[in-house]
């Protein structure tokens, strides 16, 4: 390996450990608060009715965190450029 | 691709090692800014959406919310360091 090829290597690796990091903090949260609010009393096994209101939090809570994302970047530039 | 050992690490030349160190920098500072998001929605997902699920789309009222809580969370945490300042110099 030559050095370029190295620093590409490492770019790639370090966007990828970051990626993860990233998704398994979201899939986390999602569960932690989903759980919470969709099965509040489980049963022996995952009604329909719980899968439904399951799917239907994760997109509200991605949701969500673009808002926030959004929110928060846009707060950052104007800051930033006081 | 197999992991990098530290012998590979040894071929950097001066000018990637720069590259790298700016680019580790940035993504650094990404991932911070990805965890104040990941934490404040956490907190605002928890104050505004409070009644049960119905749809998976945010709704006006819990997209305001949302875009509000994170907003006030931060004027507070602004003016915490400002107050805790103002004691250090009183």
């Amino acid at each position: 390996m030559d050095s370029e090829s190295v620093k590409q290597e490492v770019i790639k690796q370090v966007q990828t450990q970051y990626a993860m990091n990233n998704a398994r903090e979201l899939i986390e949260k999602i569960n932690e608060h989903c759980f919470q609010k969709c099965v509040p009393k489980p049963g022996a096994s995952l009604s329909s009715g719980e899968q439904t209101c399951f799917t239907q939090c994760m997109e509200k809570y991605m949701s969500s965190w673009n808002q926030v994302s959004t929110t928060y970047i846009t707060r950052l530039r104007r800051e930033g450029g006081q | 691709m197999d992991a990098l050992n530290d012998h590979d690490l040894e071929k950097l030349n001066d000018k990637d090692k720069a590259e790298l160190r700016l680019f580790l920098n940035n993504e650094s500072q990404k991932a911070r800014v990805q965890s104040t998001v990941h934490s404040l929605t956490d907190m605002c997902f928890k104050k505004c959406i409070t009644s049960n699920i119905k749809q998976g789309k945010l709704d006006k009222t819990e997209e305001g919310c949302m875009a509000n809580c994170a907003d006030r969370f931060l004027d507070t945490s602004a003016l915490t360091m400002k107050h805790l300042q103002g004691l250090r110099q009183g």
